[in-house]
């Protein structure tokens, strides 16, 4: 097989995270100390000790989190609609949440009313365009078509939206401009044993899942014939894919393209289409790129500070027109 | 092994009725008749993905309605006309899904598995193939792979939608003659719908003749009489 190839991209890649991890923690604008990772006294913290704490781990963590998250939501996507194009944002998943997220933060209609109100708007938003694709996609036969509804299903979204913001009062306005410009500063210490939770969890069904994502590779009906329950794959893949991308995109507003991006990457480093392998690809490249991505805007916040999400489509609309050159028969 | 009993066959309206019919094994059908004479239709009612209109379709004894998906996935092996490939998926990895049927939640293929993929690679003369990538190999080996496939997963009966449709002249005379030999050695029932009359004559292989809303069980010799049956000639 190609396993010597697996091997050598997994330890280069091995290689790379704690590299790109301790780039992370290390390059923002306020030099610390590696001893300012690990305070000696927890009740009698620094200022160094606290930014650490407060703000440099929380942004790694999720950094980490978002990258491998979305790639991983993407190449779910990816593999259930048999589509090298598809992805959470493409298909709408995000839009969906966004929309939620925009009625919650602009009209007041708050969904469950807690600090967790975000999230859970981001899950239902993400949930229910989720659905709302898988519906349509038992209708439209072509692939092409399905991706320009999920486009006009964003562009809906955001005229939706562009109506809430000529309503909304000054402070609404502002949290959710800050919001969709996406960061991932938000999280604070406290709300990671949650976030990471939610994150294991769907790595956990993601790995479960991996023989019938195999199975999907040729085609719900021919998997259908090999015993594969396809209904009930098909639920399950959409459910992991909006809890990825809505917990995702509640806590860091909306990130276009490594869901897109980053699986067909993977697909393209490790030459396979085996599923164990590529969860493990697209965590780890999915949270090497986002944590590379986030220490550029660290060290830049000096000059100019950019919003994640610019930078990721800056990288990832090129690297997709690329894949598209590479693709058309 | 397969048996029809007043079986109606259709997705709303009656296309074919079978009143009493008996596929046996070791034997390769081949199922021809007119554009929208119910050729497919009848193949996805042998699997059940088309519910019978009425009467029943029993394998060994049992009703295909009483399968469960994976009860189903032992019984028949499905070879689509046109396996396009899958980009970075080889040959193997393609192979080893014939075994999902049998593999536990994970998937993971044991070592029995392996070797029944290894036996049969062996016999269709594809053991080159097995690290290529699906998409880069000819129409002919794809569709060899998906005979391999159907093999490895190791069912009593192999439907198969027009197998030859892509296949050149040389490939459809060995593809017939591999599945003859399959047939024989390994006791397998296999049905094959198509358009190559000539092929299936030369071969010798008995036709069920899907026309004017019967299927019927003929073997014969002659092309004439065989086209006048399908088209209703005098």
């Amino acid at each position: 097989m190609n396993n010597k190839r697996i091997i050598i991209v997994l330890t280069i890649l091995a290689i790379l995270l704690p590299v790109s991890i301790l780039c992370h923690l290390f390059c923002g604008q306020i030099p610390l100390d590696f001893s300012d990772y690990f305070p000696s006294d927890s009740s009698n913290l620094t200022t160094e000790q606290l930014l650490a704490r407060e703000f440099r781990i929380p942004r790694m963590v999720m950094a980490l989190i978002a990258g491998g998250g979305l790639s991983l939501a993407g190449m779910l996507m990816q593999t259930l609609f048999r589509n090298p194009l598809a992805g959470p944002y493409v298909l709408g998943i995000n839009s969906g949440a966004s929309l939620l997220v925009a009625i919650s933060l602009m009209t007041g209609v708050s969904f469950f009313g807690t600090e967790f109100g975000l999230i859970g708007s981001g899950l239902i938003g993400a949930m229910l365009s989720g659905l709302l694709m898988m519906a349509l996609a038992q209708r439209l036969k072509s692939q092409i078509s399905l991706l320009l509804v999920g486009l006009m299903f964003g562009s809906f979204t955001t005229a939706l939206v562009s109506i809430m913001e000529s309503f909304a009062k000054a402070e609404q306005l502002k949290a959710y401009t800050m919001w969709s410009m996406g960061s991932l500063q938000q999280v604070e210490f406290l709300q990671l044993p949650i976030i990471l939770i939610v994150f294991f969890i769907g790595i956990v069904l993601s790995v479960l899942l991996v023989k019938p994502l195999n199975m999907l590779v040729i085609g719900e009906h021919s998997a259908g014939l090999l015993g594969l329950k396809v209904l009930q794959t098909r639920f399950l893949i959409m459910a992991i894919t909006a809890i990825f991308a809505g917990v995702i995109t509640a806590f860091c507003g909306p990130i276009a393209f490594v869901g897109l991006a980053i699986p067909n990457l993977t697909r393209i480093l490790f030459k396979t289409q085996n599923h164990t392998w590529l969860i493990i690809g697209n965590l780890l490249i999915g949270a090497i790129f986002l944590l590379l991505c986030d220490s550029l805007i660290q060290i830049m916040e000096g000059q100019i500070s950019l919003p994640i999400n610019a930078l990721t489509s800056l990288l990832g609309a090129p690297f997709v027109v690329f894949l598209l050159m590479r693709k058309i028969k | 092994m397969i048996q029809f009993r007043n079986s109606e066959i259709g997705h709303k309206n009656l296309l074919l009725k079978i009143d009493d019919l008996q596929l046996s094994q070791g034997k390769v059908y081949a199922l021809v008749g007119r554009n929208g004479a119910g050729k497919s239709t009848l193949l996805q009612s042998i699997i059940g993905s088309i519910p019978l209109l009425s009467g029943e379709i029993n394998v060994e004894g049992i009703g295909i309605n009483q399968l469960t998906i994976n009860q189903r996935a032992r019984l028949f092996a499905f070879v689509e006309s046109k396996f396009s490939g899958v980009e970075y998926m080889n040959v193997w990895e393609y192979l080893a899904l014939g075994r999902a049927p049998y593999t536990s939640l994970t998937g993971k293929l044991s070592i029995s598995d392996k070797h029944i993929i290894e036996i049969i690679a062996t016999e269709l003369n594809i053991r080159d193939l097995l690290e290529k990538q699906t998409v880069k190999i000819s129409d002919g080996e794809r569709q060899i792979c998906a005979v391999a496939r159907a093999l490895i997963q190791e069912t009593p009966i192999i439907l198969m939608d027009e197998p030859t449709a892509f296949l050149d002249y040389i490939n459809r005379q060995k593809l017939m003659e591999l599945l003859i030999k399959i047939a024989t050695k390994k006791h397998k029932c296999i049905v094959l719908s198509t358009h190559d009359i000539d092929l299936c004559l030369e071969n010798k292989i008995p036709f069920l003749v899907a026309n004017k809303g019967f299927v019927e069980l003929t073997i014969l010799e002659d092309k004439r009489d065989l086209i006048s049956h399908i088209f209703e000639l005098d």
